[in-house]
């Protein structure tokens, strides 16, 4: 049984066969690890690697004094990992009492097998260092940057809100999203099979960008004062709303805008207690609503403003034309009464400015024609938007100029049968008084990048819409309204105040709801600052010389020391009383 | 000359080199399977060294069987063929009646929590009873006959080992082939048998259709869903490049690749070795294969040679079907790289082989001087 040559022969034949199907093996392990490596490096990178972002810093909204309006709050979210941890009883102890949940709640969540599971969310940072501290295995702090208002309802329908993913909701957060947003980074990390990270793997890091910051013309001051005027007068009126704005004429920087009730900007979702509960997006939609330039409104008797500039620049009236008023005007077949029923008598085209009377007005906008008076609104801005830098404006409803009748152009005179927003209102007057220049209102001043690169911003201005003669006239006039006619309850001592009062009655007419309204400005020779302040269904008495006026000149009489930078000039008194 | 080597038992004269080369893989095997697993057994098993505990307990059972058979004079082992072969067929058959399912295939028989399977028994049952007929058979194996008997002979066990893992069936069918291939003088026939085992490989893949769908996959291994191990297999492959990322930084054994210490542990190696690394361990296996011809080639008689050619044919088949799975040069199937790959009945029985192998290698290095 000796080993033959051919056994031999066969073995071999088997080792070099095995030997050789090894060789083409790694022939081809070959090619796959030095050819087909870069390819499959990639494919394994691609499954591999997970991008996380990280959030970008957004930018902050200061006022006109550099003060803080919109900030950013850093807050933890804290989180368990299931099988990292090792003392499960003191993770529960310590997650209970430092975030004081309950206990139960707590235990759920950290016996769960799970990946991954959220505990809380916009944790305080000092908590969040504080469970730190404890460094338990198997719990997690995540930083994070989360929108925060240091003064709450300050503006808050003006500066609006943001999401959940850094984005704006409403107001200037939504306007200069582009620019406070900033760009997020990335994080590449390793995970393993399941998308866990994996420690210890080199990561690509791309850092986030900050967003820019937002500086406004709104000022802090003036702001929280006007806006505690217009609560406590919406309470004492029992009113549905108060809106105030308080707006530099010559170049449209808005210093004060609200539009109470205001909201809790750190807690937007978080309705009046009256409020509707079964539509809870139209009541949310209802309370972020700024009122200001979201909603028309009937102007009324402030609209004669407008139709005395256009009336006096075509001369179809001057000064001293006499009118008189029985205490109504028929046209065509209707008969327009005039709020004062026993009428104004005889009076001058000024006096019948003072006396808000409605027949001069009608007389005088009949005069006027139609073609001239939409002329006038065209260049005063009321045929467009006021092109303000916030969201959501409304648009005016005008007759169509062909479909204007004797009867809608009486109305229209006096402020009636159509309507405007309150920022175009201000807008229109600003031109008026200024020397005719339309300016753009607007609260964004300019954008400061992480950098501290400067974008200044620029609105539209259009000089000359009216002749600076009839805008030193109408400034005149205005002011006599004040010291003498219907607005003589904004009169201050010391200071030369312009303004019309007005009152609109709300649509259906005779539902006996009204808009008391005032527009005022000063000083009358040479505006500094323009107001409207509107009370939306007070009860009570509702003229608006008797209930707005008072508000303007209480906002007055506090804004303009601090604003104009001087007191009251007052002979006989030093000023003191005023503050 | 039974007789000669009984005299000279006292001194141990293996291949020092075969030996040291087996736990050179070994030693190794235990390092990649801690690597390769760690990750997922801390994940599942709460241990990161639970498989290499077991690999290294495995190890020591297997060393202990290694020296045991070195010291057992192969020729008792063949006069035993006949009873070991029985047992062999028996356990196979309990399989079918008291087996456990593992991966859809029931291969194991459960004693308490020791998992045994007894188609890894009747590998090395079989290249023990083919090396005893065939040599027994003597001049029988010079006709198509012989041939054919000893093959009858062997089917029982090939067949049932063949209905629940046809890869150990076809590796067995490899074994048996070489065997007898090596023992007869004809040629022809086993070129005719070749013939035939590709003709039943077709048949038999064609009636079990899950493995039609492992060969899809094969062929579309970049979108076929059931390509996804072989898929994780070349991304881990192809990571490691010429020098690979170093030990124990392969990001596809952190549960990309499942079961990364068991088959597919060759794709670990190449990713973190590189294919310096993968070309050392395969040129290891070459020399084992060179060593083990040495040893045919000098072994006292032809049964020891063919005891030698089972075990090489056993080693070099395992290892060439698992590199070739790996790098997907052929369909999906789970064999374990010989001494490497985590997995405890496969160890034993390899071990105890290449104690055989040793044995024949003292007896025929003293028969020769």
């Amino acid at each position: 049984m000796h080993i033959k040559i051919y056994h031999r022969r066969k073995m071999l034949i088997v080792a070099a066969f095995i030997v050789g199907i090894g060789l083409v093996l790694m022939g081809r392990l070959a090619y796959l690890m030095i050819f087909r490596s870069a390819y499959y490096q990639s494919q394994a990178d691609a499954l591999h690697e997970r991008e996380r972002s990280i959030k970008a810093a957004r930018g902050l909204i200061y006022d006109r004094n550099q003060r803080i309006l919109a900030d950013n709050k850093s807050v933890c979210t804290i989180s368990v990992i299931h099988n990292q941890i090792k003392e499960p009883e003191k993770v529960i102890r310590v997650l209970s009492e430092v975030l004081s949940l309950d206990e139960a709640k707590v235990r759920a969540r950290v016996e769960k097998v799970s990946s991954i599971e959220r505990i809380k969310a916009n944790v305080d940072k000092a908590l969040g260092d504080k469970i730190r501290e404890y460094k338990l295995d198997g719990v997690m702090v995540d930083e994070d940057y989360t929108r925060y208002y240091p003064y709450k309802t300050l503006a808050s329908k003006v500066l609006g809100f943001t999401g959940g993913d850094n984005q704006g909701i409403i107001g200037l957060e939504v306007q200069y999203d582009a620019y406070l947003q900033g760009i997020e980074g990335t994080i590449l990390t390793t995970t393993d099979a399941r998308g866990i990270e994996v420690e210890n793997t080199s990561e690509g890091r791309v850092e986030p960008i900050p967003g820019s910051d937002l500086y406004i013309s709104l000022d802090y001051t003036i702001q929280s004062y006007v806006q505690q005027v217009a609560k406590r007068i919406m309470e004492q009126k029992e009113a549905k709303s108060v809106s105030v704005i308080l707006m530099n004429p010559k170049n449209g920087e808005i210093l004060a805008m609200t539009n109470e009730p205001e909201f809790n900007l750190n807690a937007p979702y978080l309705l009046p207690e009256n409020a509707e509960t079964d539509a809870i997006q139209d009541a949310l939609n209802q309370m972020w609503r700024n009122g200001c330039l979201n909603d028309t409104y009937e102007p009324g008797s402030t609209f004669k403003i407008i139709t005395s500039t256009a009336a006096l620049e075509s001369h179809a009236v001057s000064q001293n034309d006499r009118f008189y008023c029985p205490g109504y005007k028929i046209v065509d077949d209707r008969r327009i009464r005039c709020h004062k029923i026993s009428g104004h008598g005889s009076e001058s085209f000024v006096e019948g400015l003072m006396n808000s009377c409605n027949p001069v007005f009608i007389e005088t906008g009949l005069r006027t024609g139609v073609q001239v008076m939409y002329q006038y609104f065209d260049r005063l801005g009321l045929m467009e938007k006021s092109g303000i830098d916030l969201p959501g404006e409304a648009s005016s409803i005008m007759h169509q100029i062909d479909n204007v009748g004797d009867v809608e152009l009486a109305t229209i005179s006096f402020g009636q049968s159509f309507q405007i927003t309150p920022i175009q209102m201000l807008r229109a007057v600003s031109a008026v008084i200024n020397g005719g220049k339309l300016i753009t209102p607007h609260l964004g001043v300019r954008i400061v990048d992480a950098k501290g690169n400067m974008i200044r911003l620029h609105y539209n201005e259009e000089a000359h819409v009216i002749g600076s003669e009839v805008s030193d006239t109408m400034k005149a006039l205005l002011e006599k309204v004040i010291s003498e006619g219907t607005g003589k309850k904004c009169f201050i001592e010391g200071y030369r105040i312009g303004g019309k009062t007005a009152t609109s009655q709300k649509l259906p007419r005779g539902s006996g709801k009204y808009i008391a309204s005032f527009i005022g400005f000063a000083p009358a020779d040479n505006p500094e600052i323009i107001g409207i302040v509107l009370i939306d269904e007070p009860t009570g008495a509702y003229y608006g010389g008797t209930v707005a006026a008072p508000v303007m000149r209480e906002i007055f009489e506090n804004v303009l020391p601090y604003y104009l930078g001087q007191w009251p000039d007052i002979e006989s008194d030093s000023g003191d009383g005023n503050e | 000359m039974i007789r000669v080597t009984a005299m000279n038992r006292k001194r141990f004269v293996g291949d020092w080199a075969m030996l040291g080369t087996v736990f050179g893989l070994i030693l190794f095997g235990l390092l990649m399977i801690y690597s390769a697993s760690n990750y997922t057994a801390r994940l599942h098993m709460g241990n990161a060294f639970y498989y290499v505990e077991r690999q290294i307990f495995t190890v020591l059972l297997g060393t202990a069987a290694m020296f045991l058979m070195m010291k057992l004079d192969y020729h008792r082992l063949l006069k035993m063929a006949l009873p070991l072969y029985g047992l062999s067929l028996l356990l196979l058959a309990a399989v079918f009646v008291v087996g456990t399912a593992s991966h859809g295939q029931k291969r194991w028989i459960y004693i308490g929590s020791i998992g045994f399977q007894p188609s890894e028994f009747a590998k090395f049952v079989l290249i023990i009873f083919l090396a005893s007929i065939c040599g027994a058979a003597g001049s029988m194996m010079k006709k198509w006959k012989g041939i054919l008997l000893v093959f009858l002979w062997m089917m029982p066990a090939a067949g049932m080992v063949m209905v629940t893992n046809l890869s150990t069936g076809i590796i067995i069918m490899g074994i048996a082939f070489i065997i007898i291939f090596t023992a007869s003088r004809q040629w022809l026939p086993f070129f005719v048998l070749m013939g035939l085992g590709g003709g039943f490989m077709g048949v038999f893949l064609k009636l079990a259709s899950y493995r039609v769908g492992r060969i899809e996959a094969w062929l579309n291994v970049e979108t076929h869903p059931k390509g996804y191990q072989t898929r994780q297999s070349l991304y881990a492959i192809g990571s490691g490049g010429l020098f690979g990322r170093g030990y124990g930084k392969s990001i596809q054994k952190l549960a990309y690749i499942p079961e990364a210490h068991n088959d597919m542990i060759f794709s670990v190696i190449c990713e973190e070795w590189g294919l310096l690394g993968a070309g050392i361990i395969a040129a290891l296996f070459m020399f084992l294969i060179w060593r083990c011809l040495i040893t045919a080639n000098s072994a006292p008689d032809i049964p020891g040679a063919l005891l030698t050619m089972g075990v090489t044919a056993h080693l070099g088949l395992q290892m060439l079907i698992n590199i070739a799975v790996v790098t997907n040069s052929i369909p999906n199937t789970g064999i374990p790289l010989p001494f490497i790959s985590y997995g405890g009945t496969s160890l034993i029985f390899l071990m105890c082989e290449i104690g055989i192998v040793q044995n024949i290698a003292q007896q025929g290095k003293t028969y020769i001087s």
